[in-house]
Parts: structure tokens; sequence; C-alpha cells
């Protein structure tokens, strides 16, 4: 899909972004060994947005012809104009910015498979754990292929292609025990196309063996007691405590609306311990699992320090928070589908690693918990947050203990920061999220391990 | 292209290559969109988009599904090969059908298109009234929009419907600042076939801007106990759909996770507890008319004064597991009220939770949840005490739903749902 959207810059009266999408995806599902889904969908499409004095006008098409382009165009001229005409409001032009030609593609160089293949594949799998694991109460498998390609051109003349792929299959695996379901789940993949991930489905078996071996603990697991403990949150749990309950509350619109994080500006928020970053595309000379190198309003997307040695640094913008804050705009404006606005997102949200081991961690917990998987969360403006755990284990006298049944953590993520004593020297990236904020938006974050003090939620 | 020529071409290719059963669906939306950033109206949005949605069924009985979101003759061409390669690759599967034959119908509601001018001047006036009434409240993602959906349904059985649909649909997100003082954002939403009202008076919106500004001075409950839980009607919405998730959806029936599997007759929640689906219902500004599989919808009750009437099961998922189909697709959720006043319900709590949001991950399969209580208060003695944070909850779906103890008289009409206060036992609550 490469359009030549130059031609149409004639037609751009004020500041202007015009963006051509399309985005590409299979699905798979099958559950119990039954295949519930099997789908492609191919959306795609062209936007506008046009911003003057201080408002925004923004359109889409599903169509592509010139005359849609055009019509875009217009429209979020006249949008903009019919604001404009309500109010009368002082604002300022963004300042003229340095044009970027820019073209990244994570394509696989691979020969692709065709739908048979992949099908053959997620069934091949199904297969092995309906043959190996029979006392499974139901298993799942869920393919998931998505190609994001755009194109974009700005009035500042920046031209921008782009076409990130990630792909994700998550198994789940259910057990009964007294009449009740207990699950447990693992995702695999990540940036690219399947052939880069799902070469053989016998690399998985190993994979799948140690996540039904989890399942049979999880089985026998207890209760986690409420109340405040000393845990260790993994690398899964880190990561979105970075994204959800720090990440959020530092996205500069979330702060001009009335985020806590702004009054904590230059101030220790967490332990000297916590550096954090949401990286741009490039960590550790390695390409992230959401790599953005152009934003979707054209800027230059940069690794943006959030937290330094404990001290917030700085927040994420795009160019109209940078405006207002009088900073440099920071990559941030990103938008899914064609019919979204660009807003401010996170790309790959991570702490960084530290120094201990995972060993010398757990061995340090007295009466705790090892939280390793979380099954989704939430945070607000406060940095309150919860976060649900679906696997975890007990630490009694330095030493893990039995597993846990699904529970939740919450707490003020600053305070919980600020209580952090130790850090893994290790990093993971977790690749499957989906952040909501008005739109869904790929995302990943990761870190390493923290020993810090949470708030349980287990049965009083 | 036209429907009915869209039906005849694709049909007729469909027919060349002796695919004996197939659908299609046919989208196409208009969406105005004012948007609120920093208290003022900063963006406005126009988007069009269309959908054609095609499900082929071959002779081996293997189902192939090509969404995309362009209608002429070459992306048709392109996805009707699409469906029947992915078909190919699927493995057969008796369960897959099509709906019978009904009467053509159409089907339309609300308007066909949006009085800006007006969005304008209510969406305006709200932001005034806010900074007025309520100075203390930092309005977020705050939208007034208006959608026209048009969908047509057909299948090869000559099932040849068509809906036209047009509302407006206001969602608000807030927070409340005193000095250095945040409370946690909160959020509410409401559809309507009219702006007849200020914005500010639909639902529970200036109830909530009250309760928000008190709500940034707060504190954990003293303890850790069980208790009860009043669940208001914005919050409650969530706790049906983890209900229907768990226990009644097709996933959870096809997977065998249910444990209401073998319930369908039974008492599975308290007598006090009716739940309704009614997507017909003229009480609602938004409905629909036709399933997503080719039936003309019809309003059901799912759970009658604790007995469960039905599942919600689709024409695949009712074969799959041999249970009758439900005859809608759920949503349009309305729970009966009950006997009590809200005030009775928090006069009879000795001990509990008014809980107004709920942040909490998706309960297990087994229906355990935890989570934390959001904008919500700390009852005692029968009455409400203070707004409270880091206060977890922890209980059961189904036990809960077991355990009501009153359903409130009053009820609040969302436009998408009409559901009351319900105050419930047995819940583990836990402070700091």
């Amino acid at each position: 899909m490469t359009m030549d959207l130059k031609k149409y810059q004639s037609l751009f009266k004020n500041y202007t972004e015009l963006r051509v999408q399309k985005t590409e995806s299979k699905h798979l599902c099958f559950v119990k060994g039954e295949n519930t889904v099997s789908e492609k969908t191919i959306s795609s499409g062209v936007s506008a947005r046009s911003y003057k004095n201080g408002f925004w006008g923004f359109a889409s098409h599903s169509e592509l012809d010139e005359s849609s382009l055009k019509t875009v165009i217009r429209q979020a001229n006249d949008n903009a104009a019919f604001l404009s005409s309500k109010t009368v409001q002082k604002s300022k032009s963004f300042p003229a910015t340095v044009n970027h030609h820019s073209v990244n593609t994570f394509c696989t160089t691979k020969p692709r498979k065709s739908f048979n293949e992949i099908m053959a594949f997620v069934q091949e799998i199904d297969q092995y754990i309906f043959r190996k694991y029979s006392k499974l109460l139901t298993r799942g498998l869920t393919l998931s292929c998505l190609d994001m390609e755009k194109t974009l051109l700005t009035s500042d003349e920046t031209l921008a292609y782009s076409m990130v792929p990630r792909t994700l299959l998550c198994v789940f695996l259910d057990i009964e025990k007294d009449q009740e379901p207990i699950e447990l789940y693992e995702v695999f993949g990540g940036l690219g196309q399947f052939e880069d991930y799902f070469s053989d489905p016998k690399l998985l078996y190993p994979k799948i063996d140690q996540l039904y071996e989890d399942l049979m603990l999880k089985k026998e697991g207890v209760y986690a007691k409420a109340g405040i403990k000393e845990c260790i949150l993994d690398s899964e749990v880190s990561g979105i405590l970075a994204h959800e309950a720090i990440g959020h509350t530092t996205e500069a619109d979330f702060v001009l609306g009335g985020s806590i994080a702004k009054d904590y500006l230059d101030q220790q928020v967490a332990s000297p311990l916590i550096s954090l970053i949401d990286f741009a595309h490039t960590f550790q000379g390695q390409t992230c699992p959401i790599p953005v190198y152009i934003d979707d309003e054209g800027t230059k997307a940069q690794d943006t320090i959030i937290i330094d040695q404990g001290v917030l640094q700085g927040f994420m913008h795009n160019k109209e928070t940078a405006l207002k804050f009088n900073v440099p705009p920071t990559g941030h404006a990103r938008a899914f589908k064609f019919s979204d606005e660009p807003l401010i997102r996170m790309r790959n949200t991570a702490i960084l690693p530290g120094d201990n081991s995972i060993k010398e961690m757990i061995a340090s917990i007295e009466d705790g918990y090892y939280f390793k998987k979380p099954g989704g969360g939430q945070a607000d403006s406060t940095s309150e947050f919860m976060f649900a755990i679906e696997q975890g284990f007990e630490i009694k006298n330095g030493k893990l203990g039995r597993a846990l049944k699904n529970t939740t953590i919450s707490g003020l993520a600053f305070e919980v920061l600020k209580s952090v004593s130790m850090v893994s020297d290790d990093f993971q990236w977790s690749v499957s999220g989906m952040c909501g904020k008005k739109q869904l938006i790929p995302v990943s974050d990761g870190g390493p391990a923290l020993k810090c003090r949470v708030n349980v939620g287990g049965r009083a | 292209m036209t429907p009915h020529e869209i039906r005849d071409n694709v049909f007729a290719q469909l027919k060349a290559k002796k695919i004996p059963q197939a659908e299609f669906g046919l989208f196409f939306t208009t969406k105005h969109e004012l948007n609120l950033n920093n208290g003022q109206i900063t963006l406005l949005r126009t988007t069009q988009n269309s959908r054609f949605s095609l499900s082929v069924i071959n002779q081996k009985q293997q189902n192939g599904v090509a969404n995309i979101n362009k209608i002429d003759p070459e992306y048709l061409t392109q996805s009707v090969s699409s469906a029947i390669d992915i078909a190919k690759a699927s493995p057969k599967d008796a369960a897959h059908a099509i709906a019978p034959y009904q009467n053509p119908q159409t089907f339309h509601k609300g308007l066909e298109a949006p009085d800006l001018e007006k969005m304008y001047t209510r969406f305006h006036t709200f932001q005034t009234q806010v900074k007025k009434q309520y100075p203390k409240i930092v309005l977020e993602d705050t939208i007034l929009s208006f959608t026209q959906s048009t969908r047509f349904y057909q299948n090869t059985n000559g099932v040849d419907f068509k809906e036209y649909l047009g509302s407006y649909l206001f969602n608000t997100c807030f927070t409340a600042k005193d000095g250095k003082h945040t409370s946690s954002f909160n959020g509410t939403a409401f559809n309507t076939l009219d702006l007849d009202q200020e914005l500010l008076d639909y639902a529970t919106i200036s109830s909530l801007f009250s309760q928000i500004t008190e709500q940034t001075h707060l504190k954990s409950v003293p303890t850790h106990f069980v208790g009860d839980l009043i669940i208001t009607p914005d919050c409650l919405i969530d706790f049906i759909e983890y209900f229907i998730s768990i226990y009644l959806s097709e996933s959870a029936l096809i997977s065998g996770t249910s444990i209401l599997k073998d319930s369908l007759q039974k008492l599975v929640a308290s007598p006090l507890f009716s739940l309704h689906s009614q997507p017909l219902s003229s009480d609602m500004a938004t409905n629909y008319f036709m399933t997503g599989d080719g039936f003309a919808a019809q309003n059901s009750t799912i759970i009658d004064q604790g007995v469960l009437r039905g599942f919600l099961l689709g024409l695949y998922g009712a074969r799959k597991i041999g249970q009758a189909r439900a005859v809608n697709d759920g949503d349009n959720y309305v729970v009966d009220p009950g006997q009590h006043s809200y005030k009775e319900l928090i006069k009879n709590t000795r001990q509990g939770i008014l809980l107004c949001r709920f942040s909490g991950g998706d309960p297990s399969s087994s229906g355990d949840f935890s989570g934390v209580a959001k904008n919500s208060y700390y009852i005692k003695n029968g009455k409400i005490q203070y707004p409270v944070n880091e206060t977890m909850i922890a209980g059961n779906i189904l036990e809960m739903f077991k355990n009501i103890l009153a359903v409130s008289q009053e009820r609040i009409n969302f436009g998408d749902a009409i559901l009351p206060w319900i105050a419930f036992s047995g819940i583990s609550v836990s402070g700091k």
C-alpha cells in the first residue's frame, strides 16, 4: 500500500496531517479442539487532521480514491473552521520543524505461509495438548496476526512510511477442582509476522509443558492473605506497573487533566533504584516490541526519561502539549486505526534493570509473595492501581512456597516505588499489551523484578 | 452498489463455486463527534466507514469469514475468494449454519443526521455549567457524538433485513482537584435520541459530579471485615456483564467452564433478581432489531426471580451444545426494580461499601473476583461515613447474586440499560 500523498499537499490550508493506513489481520480461535473463529480482516482508509487557532478538525473515510482524499482534507479544514468560528481563543502555532523522510518496515524475510499452513500449525499444538493432558477441563488457542501499515504526510513535509506487524499466540489451559475451573495462560510471539516466530510446533511444547506444570501447582493453590506484604513483582507485573500506574499519570494530556504527577516534577517519587523510560524503538541494542521512529504528527520519536534514579524528570508529549509546556514534542502522538486521531500514547515503557539476582531477592523475604503473571490492571490519576494476579507463590523463610489462587494487588504506585529495596538484573518485555484510552492501541511494557511493599487483596 | 446488487453479485460468485450456504453483513457508519480537551471544545471529528463481512459454509461444513471495509466488485471478489480459502483450511463442524428464511423487514430508529448546532450549544452550556457549579471538577475525555448506522443482512436462505439507527452518545470522564489533593477519575455515559435536556440533567451526571467534589480527601476503611456491598447503577452493569461472560456466554458454555451449564430453569440467583435483555424496548434510546446471525431480535428474560431462563447462545453455539438459541444478542439489560428505596438500602446496612466504580481484573472462570473500590463510600450503622481509598473488595460473582439483600425501587435509564441499586451481602472488604 504505497500512495503518492505529496500531490495533495497544496490542499493543506492550515497545519495538517494526512494519513493513509491499512490494517490486515488474521484471527484463529480453538476452544476445546473446536475451531470457533477463522477469519481474515482488511481495513484501510484515509484521515486528515487540521489545526486552526487552537482548534482541531478531523475527518476520515474508508475509500482511498482521489475524491475521498480531497474530501477528508476539506472536511478536516471545515471542522476546524466550525469550532474556530464559535470561540475566539489565543493560541500559538506549532513551531516549524525539521522534516523527516522515514521508511521502517518489519515484514518477514521468510517465505510466507498460507492460511492452511497456519491453521495446521495451531491445530497441531491443540492436538498435542489434547493427547498429552487428558485431565484438562478445557484448552484454548487464539492466534492473532496483525499487520499495521501507515503512510503519513504533514504540512511540515515530513513523509513517513511504516509497516509494523505483531503476531501473538495465546494458549490457555483450564483444570477443574471442586467443580470450579482454574485457568492459566501464556502468550508467545511479538514484533514480526507469523513466520518469524512459529516455524515448528514442537519448539513450543516445552513451554506448554511448563504451563501445564504451573497450572497443576495453581490447582493446589491457596488464597493470599489480605494486607500489606513484602513482595516480589516479576517483570510482567513491574511492566504493567510502569505502564498503567506511572506511565499514564505522566502523559501530558493526563497531567493537564489533573494527574497527581503534575505536582511531582523534579521531586523524589521513587526509590533511587528506580529509573523508568518510555523507549521509542531501541533498548540494549535490540528493537523494542512496538518500534516508533516517526509518530503520527511527524515528530521524530525520542526515548523519554520519566523517572531517573527516583526523580520524576518529564512527561510524554504530542505537539500541542509540548507547546503548552514549552518543551520539544517527544513523539508520542499515535493513532491505531485510520479513523483515529493521534493521542499521546506510550510505546515501550520499562523500569531499567538493577543489580540483584532473583534468588537473592527471594532469599531476603521472610513472609511475602512472588507475583509472576498479571491478569490485567487499571490505574487512575492518583497513581492508585489495581492489578489482577493470575500466577503467584508464597515466599516463606526465603524460599518459594505454595502457589496462589488468583488475587489482586493494589496501592499508590509512587508509594510502592518508594518502597523498592531490590531490583533484579534481568529484563523482559511483555509483548501483548493493548492499551485503552479512547482508542485501543498496541503497546509494550517490561522490566526487571522489583522487591517492594504492596497491598494484597486476598480473603479477609 | 446497492445491497441487493451486492447480494446478487456475491451469491452468484458463491453459486459458481458450489458454496451452498453463506451470509453477509454490510455496515455503513457516519459519526460526528465533539471532543472536549482541558475544559474546551477543541476537536470536531467526522468519520465514515463501511464493512462487508462474509461468512461461507462449504459442502463439507467448513466455515470461513472474511471482512473488508471496501464495497466494490473487485474487493467483493477478493472477499469471496478469501472466505472460501479460509473455509477450506478450517475443520469440519456440523454446528455451522445460517438463519432460516424469515419475511424481509426494514427497521428504523432515531435520526438520520445530527443537529450539529444543537450539539455544540448543549456541549458548550455543559462546559460552562460545570465550571460554574463544580469548580473543583477537571473534565478529562468528554465526548458528545452522533452515530448514524445502516446495517444490511442477507443470506442464501433469503433473509433480507435492513436496519437504520441514529442516536447521540455522551460520555464523560472527570476528576476533582482541591489544591494538591486529586480524586480518582470517574466516568459515566448515556444515549439519547434527542438533546432536549441539558447534558447535566441526564442519567447520573450531576450526582456523580457532586460526589467527586467530596472525593479529594479520602480514608481507608478501618479494618478487614465481611459486610454488605451496595452497587450503584453505573457500576452494576460491570457485574452483570461478568455474570453473563463467566456463566451464560457462548464461549463459557462451549469450553465447559460455566458452572451453570446444567442449571437451566434452576434457581441460580436470589429471587429478588430478574434480568432481561430488551433490544426492542421503546424505553431505551438505542436498540437493535436483528441478531448478528440473521434473526429478527426479540426481548428476553434471562433470569426470572432468580431462575435461569436462558443462555446467551447464537445459532452456532446453540447447535454446538444442543441448547436453545437466545432470541437476541444480549445487551439492553433491564433489571426489575425492588421494594425498597435507595435510602432504605443504605439505612439497612450495618457495615459495608457503597460501590460506585470497581477497578478490578476480569473475575476468574470460577467467578472469584477482587479489586479496588473506587469513588466509593464506607457505610456504618446505616449511614454513609466517608469516601474511601485503597480499599479492596473480594467475593464470588455467583455467590454475590445469590446473596442479594435488596433491590432499589429507583432505577436509572442510561439509554442502553435500565438499572437499579442492589445490596449484596458476604463481601470481603479490606482496608490498608
